[in-house]
């Protein structure tokens, strides 16, 4: 759970991260 | 063998159930070969096989698991939603909306979802039954958040799509 915490504290580098992840997913992802 | 241990391993098992029957669906139905595209189920279903028991059984890397399992069900139903938008061939009834969508492959995901969050409130809040639920809807780890965070998968998501075009 520790290490956990470090995830919420800086929850802005998950979303630094994965913002561009989805936003790539989307634009990989053809059907 | 505790109550706790048999609910735990109970859940698990399911958990891993839906995952491989997931995984087996679309290795079936989806090859890699046909769409680099089904390399998103083919990873996730990985992920979701070995990666998210793993994370579950442990509880220090109980919450690790929850996330992993819920953005993995997250990607699950924004990419099928994505899928039954792009091969959506005139549905002529309401019935014909409901199967030819991926309404029940969707429904699905989420009863894996479901599972994988009854395993994590359990582990994590304890088993009393006089216990009251507490925290606000929209904060982590509770649905609303979840929801947040599949409407704003979604948008980013439609947005890579529709406007990082393929030349």
């Amino acid at each position: 759970m520790n290490r956990f915490k470090w995830f919420t504290r800086n929850w802005w580098i998950l979303h630094a991260v994965a913002v561009p992840f989805f936003f790539w997913l989307g634009h990989a992802v053809r059907f | 063998m505790t109550i706790k241990t048999y609910v735990r391993s109970t859940l698990l098992g399911a958990l891993i159930a839906l995952a491989l029957a997931g995984f087996m669906l679309h290795a079936r139905i989806h090859l890699i070969t046909e769409n680099p595209a089904f390399t998103v189920p083919f990873i996730a279903g990985i992920l979701s096989v070995v990666a998210v028991p793993v994370l579950f059984w442990f509880k220090k890397t109980l919450s690790y698991g929850y996330v992993l399992n819920g953005f993995l069900c997250i990607i699950g139903t924004v990419t099928m939603a994505h899928y039954a938008i792009a091969r959506w061939d005139a549905p002529t009834s309401p019935p014909d909306i409901v199967f030819k969508s991926m309404v029940i492959d969707i429904l699905i995901v989420w009863g894996k979802f479901l599972v994988g969050k009854a395993l994590f409130d359990l582990e994590s809040f304890g088993y009393d039954p006089e216990r009251p639920k507490a925290g606000l809807t929209y904060r982590y780890p509770n649905m609303g958040w979840w929801l947040i965070h599949l409407a704003a998968v979604s948008t980013v998501y439609t947005l890579g799509n529709l406007l990082w075009s393929r030349s």
